[in-house]
C-alpha cells in the first residue's frame, strides 16, 4: 500500500465530485446528468475506500498529507490529510451521497422547471465542501469548506423542498449557520493569534496543536468554538433551524445534515484538543448540554406527527450521547462517539433516504395520512424498522456497541447524566415505536399509500449497503474500534498529559 | 516620501495616458453622430483604457516603498504618480468603464452615444482623482465628477420625481464638497504659517513640513466629513437612497458606489496629513462606524424597493470599511482598503444584475416581484454571489478582506465590539437572502407573466460572467492583490506607529 498512499488520493477526493459538478452543470439534459452524477458520486466512494485501504493502522498520526501555497501573505496553506478519527467519515460521507443522487433521480425533472442537471451539480458541490470539512487540516481551509456548504444546501432547501415554509426554513438555516461561523471564526483567530504571540500567523492544525495555548486564551476560544460548533450540532438552545429544515428539506437532502454531524466532528477535531485545559475543566458543560438533548429530543419527539420531525428530534437525542461520550474524556468512550457517529450516518441517513423513497410515493410522510404501509411497502417498512432500531441501539445493530461504549464511560465519569442517558434510551424507543406502529402497521386509510408501488431494485440497492453495513458492524464491530483505536489514544493522551 | 518618475519605468507617461484617453475618446464621440460606429468605438477605448491599466499593474515595482510613475507639470501644480493602493483602484475603474460601457448602452437607450461619452468623461475625472498628488486637483476633478453625475441623472432621468432625488444629491454632495475644499484651505494655510506664506496643496511638500498642532483637529473633520458624505458614511447617507430608487438603473449608482474614492482620499490624504488628529478622533469614528452597521441593516429590512435596500446595504458595508481604515494597524488598513475594492465591484455586479431586471419587469418593488429564478437562473446566481461576497463568505474577495480588517480590529478594539461588528455584518446578510428569495425564488405575481421576462441574452451573459469571473478569480487566490497593496499600506501605518 506504500506506492498508493503516495498519490495525493485527498486531494483527487475533493475534486471528483468538484468536476463532476461543473460536468453536470454543464450537461443539464436530465438522463446524461443523473449518470454523470451517480458515476461521480460512485467513483468519490471508491476513492474513500482506497484511502481507507491505504491508511497506515497502526500510526495516530494525519497521514496522506497534501499540500500547497495558497495565501501565503495570510499563512493560509492549502493542507489536507486524515487520521483515525476523520478517516471513517469520508467513505460514510461518500455512500450518503450516491443513495441521495438516487432518491433524487428522474423525480426532479417533473418536480421542478429548472434543469435537473444543477440539482445534482448543487449535491456534488455539497460533497466537496463536506469532504473538504473532514479532510482540511488548515483552520482556514476547514473554515472555507464549513461555509461553503452552506450555498447548495441553500439552493437545494429553497428550490426542490417540499412545503410552503421551505423557502424561510433555508433563510433560517442560512442565517443561523452565518450567525454561527462568526464566534467559529473569532475562535480559530484568537486560537492563532493567542499561539502566535507576535511570531508568525500559522494556521495549520499539526502546528497548532504542537504549540500549546495560553491557559487564559483556551477558555475564550473554547466556548467560541463551542457556541460555533454547537450551532451545527444543534446543541439544545441553538437547535431550532433543524425541524423546520427537516420538514422543509427534499428528504434526501436532509439525510445528508443529519447523517454526517460535522458540529461533532468539528468539536472532536477542533474545540477540544485545541483547548484542551478548558475542555477539561468545562467537562461539564459538554455532560450537561448532552443530557438535556438527549431527554429534550427524546421526549419531543414523542409529540410529532411527522415521521421526518421525529427523525429529526431523535437526531437530537443522538448528538446528546454523543456529547455525554466527549465529557468522559476516555478512549473507549472517543471509541464509541466515533462509532456512534458512523452509526448515524448508516442509520439516520438511510432512515430519512427511505423517508425520501416514501415521500416520492405517498406525498406525505405525516402520520395522519400513512398508516398499513407494511402492507403495500413490505421491503421499505423493512429497511425502515432496520434502520430505526440502530437508532435507538439495539443489540445486533450497529448502534449497540457505540451506545454501550459511551453508557459505560458516562456512568462512570458523569453518573446521573450516566443514567439520564439510560432513561433517554426508553424515551427513544418509545420515540420511535409508537410512530412505528401507527405508520407501518394498521389499516389502510389513504389510497397512494395503497396503489404504491414497493421499492425499485436500484432503490434497494441504495438502502441495501448500509443496511448490511449496520448489521456487520453491529455483529463484529473490532475491526472498527481497532481502525480508530491508534488514533483516539492519541487524542485522549494529548488531553490527560496536561 | 519618495518617488520615481515615469521615463525610468515606462516608454510612455501611463498615468497622464489614462487620463487623457477617455477624454480624448469622450470629445470624439461627441463630434461624431449617433450611429453604432461610434458606439463600437467608445467601447474600444474603454477596453484600451483596461490595457493600459493592465500595463500599470505589470510594471509598478510592489516592493519599492516608493510612489512611481511620477509625472510633473509645475505650471499646472499637476503632479500625478501611483502606488500599490492607486494602481488597485485604477484596475477597478478601468474594469468598470469597460462593463458599464457595454452595459448601459443598450438599444433602448435614449441617445447611447451620448451617454458613453459621458461616461468616458467621468472615468477620466476618476482617474485624475486617483493619480494626483495634490489637494487642489483631486477637488476640482471631484466637483467636475459630481456635475457630469448630476447631469447624467438628470438627463437620462426616467420620471418627475427624480428632481427631488437629484436635488438632494446636488445639495448633499455640494456641501460635502465645500466641506473638503475649506479642510483644504485650513491646512494648507497653516502648513504656509509655518513656512513662511507659502502656499501649496502638493502632498509631497505638505508633507514634509512638520505636524501643524491645533489647526489639525478642524482640519481633519472638515477633510473627514467632506469625503464621509461622498462615501458614503453613517450619518451622512442621506442622498443615497433616494438618487439609487430613481434614475437611470445601475449607471448612476455604480458611478458613485464601484470605486470609493471618498475610501481612497482617506487613505491618501486624510490619514498621512492629519496623523495626530487622526489617532486623536479615532474612537468616535469608530462608534459611529459602528452605529452605522447596524442602523443601515436595520433600514434595509424595512425597505420594500430593491434598490433602496442595496444603498442601505451599501451604508452598511461602507462603515465596515471605515472601521478597517481607522484601526491604524496595517492589516485593517489593507484589508479596509481590497473591502472597498471588494464591495464596489460586487455592488457593481449588483446593481447590473438589479438593472437587467428592471429592464424585463419594469419595476424594482419587491411586491412585484417573484420566480425570476425559473426564467433568469444565471442573473439570480450572479445577483446572491454579489451579495455574498459583501457579507464576506469564503471564496470570494471579500473574506480574506474581512478577515484582515476583523483580526486588526481584535487588536486594536478587542474582541467584542468586533464581534458584534461581525454579527451586523451577518444581519447585512439577512436582508440580502431576504430579497433574493422575495425577487427570485418566491413566487411569480400574476402580472408578471413568465412569457414577458425574456431569458438572459449573450450580452448579459458577457457583462455577468465577466464580472462573476474578477471576482471568483480574486476570492480563490487573493495573493496578488495582497502583494500588490503590501507594501503601500505598511507605509501608510507607519505614519501612526509612533503613537
Amino acid at each position: 500500500m506504500a506506492e498508493l498512499a503516495a498519490w495525493p488520493l485527498l486531494s483527487i477526493l475533493l475534486a471528483l465530485p468538484v468536476a463532476g459538478a461543473l460536468l453536470t452543470a454543464l450537461l443539464r439534459r436530465a438522463p446524461w446528468a443523473q449518470w454523470i452524477a451517480l458515476g461521480t458520486a460512485t467513483m468519490t466512494l471508491l476513492c474513500a475506500l482506497l484511502i481507507v485501504a491505504a491508511f497506515d493502522r497502526a500510526d495516530p498520526d494525519f497521514q496522506l498529507l497534501d499540500s500547497a501555497d495558497w495565501v501565503s501573505g495570510l499563512g493560509v496553506r492549502y493542507l489536507v490529510g486524515v487520521d483515525g478519527l476523520s478517516l471513517l467519515f469520508l467513505p460514510a460521507t461518500a455512500l450518503l451521497f450516491c443513495g441521495a443522487i438516487v432518491a433524487g433521480w428522474r423525480v426532479r425533472a417533473a418536480a421542478s422547471p429548472l434543469a435537473p442537471g444543477l440539482y445534482f451539480a448543487l449535491l456534488l458541490l455539497l460533497e466537496a465542501a463536506t469532504l473538504g470539512v473532514f479532510c482540511a487540516l488548515d483552520s482556514i481551509l476547514f473554515f472555507f469548506c464549513w461555509e461553503f456548504t452552506l450555498l447548495p444546501l441553500y439552493f437545494l432547501v429553497s428550490l426542490w423542498g417540499t412545503g410552503a415554509g421551505r423557502q424561510a426554513a433555508a433563510v433560517r438555516y442560512f442565517l443561523v449557520m452565518l450567525a454561527g461561523g462568526v464566534p467559529l471564526l473569532f475562535g480559530l483567530l484568537a486560537l492563532v493569534f493567542g499561539q502566535a504571540a507576535g511570531g508568525a500567523l500559522a494556521f495549520d492544525l499539526p502546528t497548532l496543536l504542537a504549540t500549546p495555548l495560553p491557559e487564559s486564551t483556551q477558555y475564550l476560544v473554547f466556548l467560541l468554538l463551542l457556541v460555533g460548533f454547537g450551532v451545527k450540532v444543534p446543541l439544545v438552545p441553538l437547535h431550532t433551524w433543524l425541524p423546520s429544515l427537516a420538514m422543509g428539506a427534499p428528504a434526501a437532502v436532509t439525510a445528508l445534515l443529519v447523517g454526517l454531524k460535522l458540529g461533532a466532528y468539528g468539536l472532536i477535531r477542533f474545540a477540544i484538543p485545541l483547548a484542551p485545559i478548558a475542555a477539561r475543566d468545562l467537562h461539564w458543560l459538554l455532560a450537561g448540554f448532552g443530557t438535556v438533548a438527549i431527554l429534550y429530543g427524546g421526549v419531543a419527539a414523542l409529540a410529532q406527527s411527522n415521521l421526518r420531525s421525529i427523525l429529526a428530534y431523535a437526531s437530537l437525542a443522538h448528538v446528546g450521547l454523543v456529547l455525554l461520550g466527549l465529557a468522559a474524556f476516555s478512549v473507549s468512550a472517543l471509541q464509541g462517539v466515533l462509532l456512534q457517529l458512523l452509526n448515524f450516518s448508516l442509520s439516520a441517513g438511510g432512515s430519512f433516504l427511505a423517508l425520501a423513497f416514501l415521500q416520492r410515493r405517498t406525498a406525505s410522510t405525516d402520520i395522519s395520512q400513512l398508516g398499513g404501509l407494511l402492507r403495500s411497502m413490505p421491503v421499505l417498512s423493512g429497511f425502515f424498522l432496520l434502520f430505526g432500531l440502530a437508532g435507538i441501539g439495539l443489540p445486533g445493530t450497529s448502534g449497540f456497541p457505540g451506545e454501550l461504549l459511551i453508557i459505560v464511560a458516562a456512568l462512570h465519569s458523569h453518573t446521573g447524566a450516566g443514567l439520564a442517558a439510560l432513561f433517554g434510551m426508553v424515551l427513544a424507543a418509545a420515540g420511535f415505536l409508537a410512530p412505528f406502529r401507527q405508520a407501518f402497521f394498521g389499516p389502510t386509510c389513504n389510497p397512494d399509500v395503497a396503489d404504491a408501488d414497493d421499492l425499485l431494485p436500484r432503490e434497494v440497492a441504495v438502502l441495501l449497503v448500509p443496511g448490511l453495513l449496520i448489521l456487520a458492524i453491529g455483529v463484529y464491530p473490532l475491526p472498527v474500534l481497532e481502525l480508530i483505536r491508534p488514533a483516539a489514544e492519541a487524542w485522549v493522551a494529548a488531553l490527560a498529559g496536561l | 516620501m519618495n518617488e520615481v518618475l515615469w521615463a525610468a519605468q515606462a516608454g510612455y507617461p501611463p498615468l497622464a495616458t489614462l487620463q487623457w484617453l477617455p477624454l480624448a475618446a469622450a470629445v470624439l464621440l461627441m463630434i461624431m453622430r449617433e450611429d453604432d460606429l461610434a458606439l463600437v468605438l467608445g467601447r474600444l477605448f474603454a477596453v484600451a483604457e483596461l490595457v493600459v491599466a493592465i500595463d500599470l499593474y505589470a510594471r509598478i515595482d510592489v516592493t519599492r516603498n516608493v510612489l512611481q510613475f511620477a509625472e510633473r507639470l509645475d505650471v499646472f501644480a499637476y503632479h500625478a504618480a501611483a502606488d500599490g493602493v492607486s494602481v488597485l483602484f485604477i484596475l477597478l475603474t478601468a474594469l468598470l468603464g469597460v462593463l458599464l460601457s457595454f452595459y448601459g448602452m443598450a438599444r433602448q437607450q435614449l441617445t447611447p452615444v451620448q451617454l458613453l461619452s459621458v461616461l468616458l468623461l467621468i472615468e477620466s475625472s476618476q482617474m485624475v482623482m486617483l493619480t494626483t498628488m495634490n489637494l487642489l486637483w483631486f477637488a476640482a476633478a471631484s466637483a467636475v465628477q459630481l456635475a457630469l453625475v448630476a447631469y447624467l441623472l438628470w438627463r437620462w432621468a426616467s420620471a418627475r420625481e427624480e428632481n427631488l432625488a437629484l436635488s438632494r444629491f446636488l445639495q448633499y454632495q455640494l456641501f460635502g464638497w465645500c466641506l473638503f475644499v475649506a479642510g483644504a484651505v485650513v491646512l494648507v494655510w497653516s502648513h504656509a504659517d509655518v513656512l513662511g506664506g507659502h502656499w501649496s496643496f502638493d502632498l509631497f511638500e505638505l508633507l514634509q513640513t512638520p505636524q501643524i498642532g491645533k489647526y489639525q483637529s478642524v482640519a481633519f473633520y472638515l477633510l473627514f466629513y467632506g469625503l464621509a458624505i461622498r462615501t458614503p458614511l453613517f450619518p451622512l447617507h442621506g442622498w443615497l437612497p433616494n438618487s439609487a430608487g430613481y434614475g437611470l438603473i445601475a449607471v448612476g449608482p455604480v458611478l458613485l458606489l464601484g470605486v470609493k474614492v471618498g475610501i481612497y482620499g482617506m487613505a491618501r490624504f486624510l490619514l498621512p496629513l492629519t496623523a495626530e488628529a487622526v489617532m486623536i478622533w479615532q474612537s468616535y469614528v469608530v462608534a459611529f462606524a459602528m452605529v452605522g452597521v447596524f442602523f443601515a441593516a436595520i433600514m434595509a429590512f424595512r425597505q420594500a424597493n430593491l434598490r433602496r435596500l442595496m444603498a442601505f446595504a451599501v451604508v452598511s458595508h461602507t462603515s465596515l470599511i471605515v472601521i478597517g481604515l481607522f484601526t491604524l494597524h496595517p492589516a485593517g488598513l489593507q484589508g479596509a482598503l481590497l473591502l472597498a475594492v471588494n464591495f464596489g465591484l460586487a455592488i457593481t455586479l449588483m446593481l447590473l444584475m438589479v438593472g437587467y431586471v428592471y429592464r424585463r419587469t419594469g419595476t424594482t418593488s419587491l411586491d412585484r416581484l417573484g420566480g425570476l429564478f425559473d426564467r433568469v437562473p444565471f442573473i439570480a446566481v450572479a445577483f446572491l454571489i454579489g451579495g455574498l461576497s459583501l457579507l464576506g463568505m469564503p471564496g470570494t474577495p471579500g473574506f480574506d478582506a474581512v478577515h484582515l480588517v476583523l483580526e486588526a480590529a481584535i487588536e486594536t478594539f478587542g474582541a467584542l465590539p468586533t464581534i458584534a461588528t461581525a454579527l451586523g455584518n451577518v444581519a447585512a446578510a439577512g436582508f440580502l437572502l431576504w430579497a433574493f428569495q422575495r425577487a427570485f425564488l418566491a413566487p411569480r405575481p400574476r402580472d408578471l407573466p413568465a412569457a414577458r421576462i425574456a431569458r438572459t441574452s449573450p450580452m448579459e451573459y458577457f457583462v455577468g460572467g465577466a464580472t462573476l469571473l474578477v471576482l471568483l478569480a480574486a476570492g480563490f487566490y487573493p495573493e496578488p492583490w495582497l502583494q500588490l497593496t503590501d507594501t503601500a499600506t505598511q507605509a501608510l501605518a507607519a505614519y501612526f506607529q509612533h503613537g
